[in-house]
């Protein structure tokens, strides 16, 4: 087992993280299958609003590969379709019956997961919904069966500081594992999976046959864990630029389906906020935000991914590629002489206010603290990048059309970890401007 | 209760914003408001948290780090002018009179440059960036007391100007502001930045000049070291500032506070400064080392170099500063190396211009773009290709 050094990176203390016990939420009267989270998809709707579907059958699917389904979390009406900004789709809610009809596959065991042709998995993955978990760098769109990655990288731990827990995703799921990995090892023959050093003792303690395929572990450091981090780190050529991804539920799932046959509708989510640690949830694929969280505070945000989700609305539903959701409160607002107070309760990565000499636990909110300037050239951001890009070069390489500077400045290695944004004093939204870049310029190659 | 100052920007914010009757002058508007209260809006887009420090906070910690010279400054002209005039003043006394030389420089430099930032933000319709903030304080530190303030007003005006503003404003200016305009009043009206200008007081006692140590050089095979002793600059005084000189730049005690103020705050890079004096010391030995000029100060040493003049202003607040400076890491150690070697180079080598660091600071400040440059082709060939 290798240990990545990734030094750079957001390593404050924040004092939201939930409770490793695990409850049970009931099925809700509503559950909805998102679109919203999905990169790069072109949904194309299958069903009618009123139609009854079966838990399992496609709802829509990519106007670029029609053979990739999302499929229903639940059995019931199709209630509504909702749609955003220029008719996008953004999610189909199913009025849920409380007992679930599935679409029945035939179950595949460990052998035959071994056994079966590369193009039946696909097809069988494809039809069940679950194929679109094998992302693709660098724009981290669905993978394409016919193409051999370098390598497949498992990550173990979510996109936010505070995701599940791979203990709580792996408990009575080891059998599934082995069969997510027995596919994964269909498509590549290098794996590397990945995980939290704080995360390695209860997968030792949940199981000994998956600890034992762990090829690294990351430092706390936010995002050292990330698949794009750690592909940064170690890729040795250009061919592994394309490497897969793949997260530990979403191999999960995989494995469940082939081995039971049905779709998996359970997953595991967090909710962190201010005030008490809230234990993690076993919920159904597609909750409502209402559902998961009581009363949302006022003023405050609600996302899913303090560095790197999408904001929920309260009627939203929890997508496929989600599985956190964070309460950010909005601050004590504008706050008189703002500049000039000494900062014990501002947290900071630079050393400007007295908070960087304590590890009190830090308390995020939702707003900008300042305005919109131009560069100053301070080099926050590259201090700050995990995968050593100059952020402030590639965007004013990119305001000046020069694309090619921009890729050879390593514009393509951006992981979207949203932490040059998060440090720039100057409130330049540098993620966006980057993650902008590399979705145009995948499009054009496209 | 309601903040009353509040209240004044709530009831104000029609006029200002929107189709409101004043709208042309929102960025002045704002620039009042958010100098209040620090402005809170919600993140829109991903991430969703950030980070506290902004400029407003950047800047005001620069400020800070020249408190020390500034309070310094001011006591120092007040305590050469005491020298001056034959007297022994008290600390207050020294205090009071320094003020009144060098609050109005300070307060022609702010009025004036920010009528400048003002006029072209109204133009180009853009909020008012913090950067002038220090532009305004680091100017008037480099000027003798005894400038005549027309010639700050001069002066800041061409440094915001044509050191900035014709360049799109803070963040896209080549040149450092407050030396450009330094560097204009110093060609412009040399009378009054050299020769006998840097004691403030009217008449000066016989036997008391006005001028800076490096001025000093050793007359008839008395060696540079001990001539300025002679002269009064011991390295002590040096040291610690009490010497005639620019208002902010003699002590070089307070200026080492600043850097390290800058430095653990990790404001200012800490590349530009150590670079800088390594730069500058390595290149005094050598040139201590090279054969001949006993009076001059090519023999000074690496010590009197550092504490006389004003290198250890230069390159704790005038090099760092970030906009002007190389954005990539070792650009900044090149950058700070190259000139503490040009300021003695213009000290030792062209005794016409005695304060070499402005030149060499301003001259790195155009080459600061071209070390970027190669910098990043190198950084670039480094990388695994990604297209």
């Amino acid at each position: 087992m290798k240990i990545l050094k990734i030094p750079r990176g957001f390593d404050l203390n924040v004092a939201e993280q939930p409770d490793l016990s695990c409850t049970h939420l009931a099925l809700p009267s509503s559950l909805g299958c998102c679109a919203g989270d999905i990169p790069h998809i072109r949904p194309k709707l299958l069903v009618k609003e009123g139609q009854r579907v079966n838990t399992g059958e496609a709802l829509f699917t990519d106007k670029r590969d029609t053979t990739i389904q999302y499929v229903s979390p639940a059995t019931g009406q199709v209630k509504t379709v909702i749609y955003g900004p220029r008719r996008r789709l953004m999610e189909v809610v199913i009025a849920t019956e409380s007992e679930d009809e599935y679409v029945e596959y035939d179950p595949v065991d460990l052998n035959g997961i071994v056994g079966m042709p590369r193009d039946e998995l696909v097809a069988c993955l494809k039809k069940g919904g679950l194929w679109q978990g094998l992302l693709r760098f660098p724009a981290l769109d669905c993978a394409e069966p016919d193409h051999s990655p370098a390598m497949i990288i498992v990550a173990m731990d979510g996109n936010d500081l505070f995701s599940p827990r791979p203990d709580i995703i792996l408990k009575d799921n080891i059998a599934a594992f082995e069969a997510g990995m027995a596919i994964l090892r269909r498509f590549s023959n290098r794996l590397s999976v990945v995980c939290r050093e704080s995360s390695l003792e209860g997968i030792w303690e949940i199981g000994r046959s998956v600890a034992e395929q762990i090829t690294h572990t990351a430092p706390d450091i936010y995002p050292a864990w990330h698949p794009g981090a750690v592909l940064y780190q170690i890729k040795q050529q250009a061919a592994e630029n394309n490497s897969w991804c793949i997260r530990l539920d979403h191999l999960v799932m995989m494995g469940r389906f082939l081995l039971s046959g049905r779709y998996p509708v359970e997953k595991i989510v967090t909710i962190t906020g201010p005030g008490e640690r809230q234990p993690h949830m076993r919920v159904r694929q597609g909750m409502p935000l209402s559902a998961l969280v009581g009363k949302i505070p006022g003023n405050s945000l609600v996302t899913t991914g303090r560095f790197n989700g999408r904001i929920l609305e309260k009627d939203a539903h929890i997508g496929l590629f989600e599985n956190t959701v964070n309460i950010i409160e909005a601050g004590p607002g504008e706050e008189m002489f703002g500049f000039a107070r000494p900062g014990l309760d501002k947290p900071t990565l630079s050393s400007t206010f007295l908070s960087s000499l304590f590890r009190r636990p830090a308390k995020m909110d939702c707003t900008l603290h300042g305005e919109e300037r131009a560069c100053i050239n301070c080099s926050y951001c590259e201090r700050i990048c995990p995968n050593d890009l100059m952020p402030a070069f590639i965007m004013k390489a990119l305001h000046a059309d020069d694309l090619e500077d921009a890729l050879a400045l390593g514009l393509m290695d951006c992981c979207r970890c949203g932490l040059c944004s998060f440090v720039c004093p100057s409130k330049i939204e540098l993620t966006q401007i980057l993650s902008d870049a590399m979705d145009a310029y995948y499009k054009d190659k496209e | 209760m309601k903040n009353p100052l509040k209240k004044f920007f709530d009831d104000t914010k029609p006029l200002f914003t929107g189709d409101g009757k004043y709208k042309k002058y929102e960025p002045i508007w704002d620039a009042t408001k958010t100098f209040f209260f620090l402005p809170s809006v919600k993140t829109l887009v991903m991430p969703f948290v950030r980070d506290h420090l902004d400029l407003k906070r950047y800047m005001s910690i620069v400020i800070l780090a020249l408190l020390p010279v500034t309070f310094f400054g001011i006591y120092n002209t007040g305590y050469q002018a005491g020298i001056g005039a034959g007297e022994s003043w008290s600390v207050t006394r020294c205090f009071l009179i320094g003020a009144w030389y060098v609050l109005p420089i300070i307060m022609v430099s702010y009025v004036v440059g920010f009528a400048w930032e003002f006029l072209f933000a109204v133009v180009r319709r853009h909020n008012i960036s913090e950067g002038f903030l220090v532009t305004g304080l680091l100017f008037p530190l480099t000027l003798p007391p005894t400038i005549p303030l027309w010639q700050v007003a001069l002066g800041i005006s061409f440094g915001v100007v044509i050191g900035k503003e014709v360049f799109g404003g803070t963040g896209r200016n080549i040149l450092n502001p407050a030396l450009t305009g330094r560097a204009f009043l110093f060609f412009s009206y040399p009378v009054s930045m050299s020769g006998d200008v840097w004691v403030a007081g009217k008449h000066l006692m016989d036997g008391v000049t006005g001028a800076t140590a490096l001025s000093v050089t050793g007359a008839g095979g008395q060696s540079i070291t001990a001539a300025l002793y002679d002269a009064g600059y011991s390295l002590g005084r040096l040291f610690t500032g009490f010497v005639p000189g620019s208002v902010g730049e003699t002590s070089a005690l307070c200026c080492l506070i600043g850097a390290a103020i800058l430095m653990v705050t990790r404001i200012a890079n800490y590349r530009i400064i150590i670079g800088g004096i390594a730069g500058f010391v390595i290149t005094t030995i050598i040139v201590y080392l090279i054969p001949g000029g006993q009076d001059s100060w090519s023999n000074a040493g690496p010590f009197y170099h550092l504490c006389a003049g004003g290198f250890l202003f230069g390159i704790s607040f005038m090099a760092t500063d970030p906009v002007s400076a190389p954005g990539t890491n070792p650009g900044r150690w090149i950058f700070g190396a190259a000139i503490g070697f040009l300021t003695v180079i213009i000290r030792v080598g062209n005794p016409a211009f005695m304060e070499g660091v402005m030149l060499a600071i301003l001259f790195m400040n155009v080459f600061a773009p071209l070390l970027d440059h190669l910098v990043l082709k190198y950084k670039s060939s480094k990388r695994i290709p990604n297209v």
